[in-house]
């Protein structure tokens, strides 16, 4: 999956910020008004010093400079708190536009390209990535509001005190950028190697507790328990140099802290032995600077994350501008299917199909069978229009529908379950269609019926029952064409019959592709299509085959002489 | 653990100390070199400036690293416990652990270690007040009071004030993380939605939509939650240092404190508040989340070892024997049995011989005698059983293969692992054995884990081996080719198989089925 590049997510950025724009640039002139008061006390103070040196201050001076001081802090605190509350919610705003669409491109996106690149990488980029942009707004929009604001007056507001403060000060800041750079060049590495490394222990710990039958069975414990252990260790190091990290930069900023104070006394130190500015002058400046090392030092520390931030939205908008492209022609008027002279190869390996033609009449069922490898799942795959061929034609049904073995509970009630291809069905369909299907036994096991909560974290469903909700949604989602690849693997033998019959309502009256695990599902099908290597050896009725006593009626042999009896 | 803790506080300390000196120094500078244009002092006092911060810099390092050794060591240390108690419990007999496991040892560790730091920095910010406490009252009583009863009474009400907020933060994170719960769903189901076709895209979709919005409204609500403490945050405080600035305002004028004293006075309220408000927001919520997270720990861990009882002494190559209602399976050595039962029944057995001592509906006894009279390590090094949902461990095919053969890892019998392989049909896909198998083995498909599952079965070479529906995955013709491997490889050794396929029974010696 492409990441985007900075430009590129600076635009998408600056798109979905639309009817937001006015808002932010609001937020910008409130910022800088309102760090403007923090000015305040720095100058009533100096104020206040040198009216006391020159012996002329009052109650009144005092009372003045402290009201001043007071109202200033108030609407300083009042401003800020709007900026922050404003520049917050467009934030989130744009963020939860982001994933929207950022999920809505997830689900479009041609099936192949997420083959390729894995569906984990959609996940990590739909959960991680969305989860550290949305943690990052508690550091990062003060930091980028009010902190970044308050540097900036604070400069201004020394450079209006006396030219040669801010110049002071300017002459430490290359102390600053340097330590910048040194941290932006040590630490994100390093903070990566300690995520990864606690993400590697997690998922030690978590193969462990999900093992524990295969520990036990074979008598694993300690060597699982050296390989947590040896991961574990492995965060004690990185995090250690992750630390050794921070408190290098925090030493990096006294040192700025230190250069910066002393600058301001001596800068005072001839600057009043000019004459040019008081000794109430020079407590302002050492004011304002104690107060811009907090700033300074909140800013630096934030880069980080900031960082971190801007590389998840990366990879979030370069997935949002992959282009779609549906591949528009495939698409015949009947519920036929039609494939001519099929070849196909995943990247530069041997054919996985290699010159297959299959023609499947309306409402026929066809059944593939044939050793792993050989290319069934290729071939389902490319009939659904997953895979594009390399050379041939496919013609299928606009309406297609494709059961894998992968079964997926999403996590919601049953109803949600089965009206996610068809949200306009009423509960009344849905009984219906579980009545169909003969799932209606698994309603009695639920104890709130549609409205029992399933998938993670709800009611625990096996296998079994996960596929005859798979075989109910696909009757409900109507398809022309439905394509079962090992749909009904994991079940035992007592669940084999339920499934069977569940397969066959969903299938009937439709074009139906399966490819048949147990050989009692070929011999349900019109017509029996054997592969070995990419090719088809043999093709015909069940009948057919076991007469012309080839590949299929040795299987089949072997199936009966099995069969209990 | 207090060989680091101790220095790492005393680090700290002086740390804290010479943060709050800073502002006291540069009063002084300006009162002492600025204001009297003396060359002597103001080098004086700059020389201090930099003795100061090379002595806090320095300190801050070793405590912070220090601070960081002792967490992370405590860290591994509880893992340690937790991985032997619960995870991987040495007896082999208890319980297995639920899911939230996990979370206890990241999450709940991390959060109790992170107590460790309570015996350090807020000794240290103790300090660090009382230092400015005693500044402030030699400066000027009353002052020295106004701010020592003023700061907590200030940071009091911000904590009240911040309540709010974090219950208001605890429910948005909540929310938040349902929102990236359902898009992880809903693309952990990828392609399911894809098989039903774009309809299913859009309600997809639309039901993400629909859980973001949510997340959406609770962020802005939290987002004016936030901005109310900020506004009730900054009026506190900005009021206190006001009142303060006013009072050594006032005090310089009527002449009880030096210009010196009044830009230090200010300085030392402005470093007081963060010291005493870390302490209220960071260590005592940290102390709370700790003693949650021990008590978490403590009940993960469990209440009393099982005690070790009696010798086992069968013989190299036991007779095997389960009773169970209405069953009895016996398997003499050498002999490959094949057990051909319900569901119900099959995962009653296997779980049985996986683990005899718990339930007591089947029996398992090994040479006649009793499996839950004697100790589990005994029973275990005879006895191996698969287990029919298939866990594959990160790593490569190799690792995942010798983790079958406990005490061997590396020293393998190279033979014995390819002829495994073979067996377990495996030949078409394993092009090397140091592939990686990903997370999981999420690299391979169903049916190649579960035949790299029975491969390292086999390569276990256990005297008796429990095989429970191992090829359920498998397509009829793999299925079958692995069942003419099958007994080759078993030769010499006993085998239980537990399976609903004919192909693989019919490898079998003899077949025992049970009442359905």
């Amino acid at each position: 999956m492409p990441v985007a590049g900075g430009r590129e997510t600076a635009a998408q950025l600056w798109r979905l910020s639309r009817g937001h724009r006015l808002r932010l640039a609001a937020t910008g002139v409130l910022g800088t008004v309102s760090t403007g008061a923090d000015l305040i006390p720095p100058l009533a103070i100096g104020y206040l010093v040198d009216r006391v040196r020159a012996g002329t201050a009052d109650p009144g001076t005092v009372l003045t400079a402290t009201a001043v001081m007071a109202v200033a802090a108030v609407l300083g605190a009042a401003g800020t708190a709007v900026t922050i509350v404003l520049a917050t919610r467009a934030y989130h705003a744009v963020l939860a536009r982001l994933r929207e669409r950022l999920v809505a491109r997830a689900m479009a996106l041609p099936q192949h390209l997420v083959e390729r690149a894995g569906t984990g990488d959609l996940i990590s980029r739909t959960s991680d990535d969305v989860t550290a942009v949305a943690d990052a707004a508690p550091g990062v929009i003060p930091a980028l509001t009010v902190t970044a604001f308050t540097i900036v007056v604070s400069l201004g507001g020394l450079a209006a005190l006396e030219l040669p403060y801010a110049a002071a000060f300017a002459v430490v800041l290359p102390v600053y950028v340097l330590a910048m750079r040194w941290y932006l060049r040590t630490g994100p590495a390093v903070y990566r190697d300690e995520r990864a490394a606690m993400s590697a222990r997690a998922q030690q710990i978590l193969e462990s507790q999900r093992g524990y039958d295969t520990v036990l069975g074979f008598g694993l414990a300690g060597q699982r328990h050296r390989a947590v252990m040896a991961a574990s260790w492995a965060v004690v190091v990185r995090s250690l140099r992750a630390r050794t990290v921070q408190s290098g930069l925090s030493a990096r900023l006294n040192l700025g802290e230190c250069l910066s104070l002393a600058t301001v006394l001596v800068v005072g130190f001839v600057l009043i032995g000019q004459g040019t500015s008081t000794v109430g002058g020079a407590t302002t400046a050492t004011l304002l600077v104690l107060r811009l090392l907090g700033p300074v030092n909140e800013l630096l520390f934030v880069i980080d994350t900031l960082q971190s931030a801007l590389a998840s939205l990366n990879r979030m908008v370069g997935m949002i501008t992959t282009p779609v492209t549906r591949p528009g022609a495939g698409y015949g008027p009947t519920a036929a299917v039609r494939l001519r002279g099929i070849t196909f190869r995943y990247d530069d390996g041997p054919p996985a199909l290699d010159d297959v033609s299959i023609d499947i009449a309306p409402g026929q069922h066809v059944a593939v069978v044939g050793a792993s490898g050989a290319g069934k799942s290729t071939l389902a795959a490319v009939v659904a229009g997953i895979h594009p061929p390399g050379a041939g034609t496919v013609t299928r049904p606009v309406r297609t529908a494709v059961i894998t073995q992968e079964v997926h509970v999403f996590a919601g009630t049953l109803r949600d379950n089965l009206t996610l291809a068809a949200p306009q069905a009423t509960d009344h369909d849905l009984l219906a269609a579980l009545e169909t299907t003969g799932t209606t036994g698994l309603l009695d096991l639920l104890p709130d019926g549609l409205d029992t909560l399933v998938g993670s974290g709800g009611h625990p469903l096996t296998d079994a029952q996960a596929q005859q909700i798979a075989l109910t949604r696909l009757l409900l989602a109507d398809p022309e064409l439905a394509i079962l690849d090992e749909a009904t693997a994991e079940a035992g033998s007592a669940q084999a019959g339920p499934l069977d019959h569940a397969a066959g309502a969903a299938l009937a009256g439709r074009t139906a592709l399966t490819i048949a695990h147990r050989l009692s599902q070929a011999r349900a099908c019109d017509h029996i299509v054997v592969m070995d290597q990419g090719r088809i050896t043999e093709t015909g009725t069940h009948h057919d085959l076991i007469a012309s006593g080839g590949t299929y009626a040795e299987l089949w042999k072997a199936w009966q002489a099995g069969q209990p009896r | 653990m207090k060989r680091v803790t101790v220095p790492a506080m005393l680090f700290a300390t002086v740390w804290q100390l010479g943060e709050a000196a800073v502002p006291v120094l540069m009063g002084l500078a300006i009162d002492r070199a600025l204001a009297t244009g003396d060359v002597g002092e103001l080098v004086l006092w700059l020389g201090v400036l930099i003795v100061v911060y090379v002595a806090l810099t320095t300190a801050a390092r070793f405590a912070l690293r220090l601070t960081a050794f002792a967490v992370q060591s405590l860290q591994h240390r509880l893992r340690g416990t937790l991985s032997t108690g619960v995870l991987h419990p040495a007896d082999g007999a208890a319980r297995a652990p639920d899911g939230g496991v996990v979370s206890v040892m990241t999450t709940d560790v991390a959060r109790l270690a992170n107590g460790v730091i309570l015996t350090i920095m807020p000794i240290a910010r103790v300090a660090a007040i009382g230092f400015i406490a005693v500044s402030l009252l030699t400066m000027d009583p009353v002052l020295g009071l106004v701010v020592l009863i003023g700061a907590p009474v200030a940071v009091w009400s911000m904590g009240v004030l911040s309540e709010r907020l974090s219950r208001g933060t605890r429910e948005y994170q909540g929310l938040l993380a349902a929102t990236v719960g359902r898009a992880t769903d809903l693309v952990a189901g990828y392609r399911v939605v894809k098989g039903l076709g774009v309809r299913a895209e859009a309600e997809a979709t639309r039901r993400y939509r629909r859980a973001s919005r949510e997340a959406l409204a609770g962020a802005e609500r939290n987002a004016g939650l936030l901005g109310g403490f900020l506004v009730g945050s900054g009026v506190i405080t900005g009021v206190f240092v006001a009142t303060v600035m006013g009072l050594a305002g006032w005090f310089a004028v009527v002449g009880r404190l030096s210009i010196g004293e009044l830009i230090a006075a200010v300085g030392l309220t402005q470093a007081l508040l963060p010291q005493i408000e870390s302490i209220a927001n960071l260590s005592i919520p940290n102390l709370a989340s700790a003693r949650a997270s021990a008590a978490r720990i403590h009940e993960a861990l469990p209440s009393s070892a099982t005690p070790e009882s009696g010798f086992f002494d069968a013989g190299p190559l036991p007779v095997l024997e389960v009773s169970g209602p209405g069953t009895t399976v016996r398997v003499e050595p050498g002999e490959f049995v094949g057990v051909l039962t319900d569901d119900r029944s099959a995962a009653r057995l296997a779980g049985a011989l996986l683990d005899p001592w718990a339930g007591d509906e089947v029996q398992v006894r090994l040479d006649g005698l009793p499996v839950r009279e004697s100790s589990p390590a005994g029973y275990r090094s005879r006895v191996t059983v698969a287990p029919h949902r298939v866990t594959l461990f990160s790593g490569t095919i190799q690792d995942n293969l010798l983790s079958g053969t406990p005490g061997q890892a590396g020293a393998g019998p190279e033979g014995l692992t390819h002829a495994a392989v073979r067996a377990a049909a495996c030949d078409d896909f394993v092009a090397g054995l140091d592939v990686p198998v990903g997370e999981g083995g999420n690299r391979l498909s169903g049916g190649q884990r579960q035949r790299i599952a029975l491969a390292r079965a086999l390569a276990s070479d256990a005297p008796v081996l429990v095989l429970h529906d191992p090829t359920t995955a498998v397509d009829p013709v793999t299925e079958h080719v692995i069942a003419g491997r099958l007994r080759d490889i078993r030769q010499g050794r006993s085998t239980l198989l537990i399976a609903s396929t004919p192909a693989l029974l019919s490898a079998c010696d003899r077949v025992i089925g049970s009442a359905r």
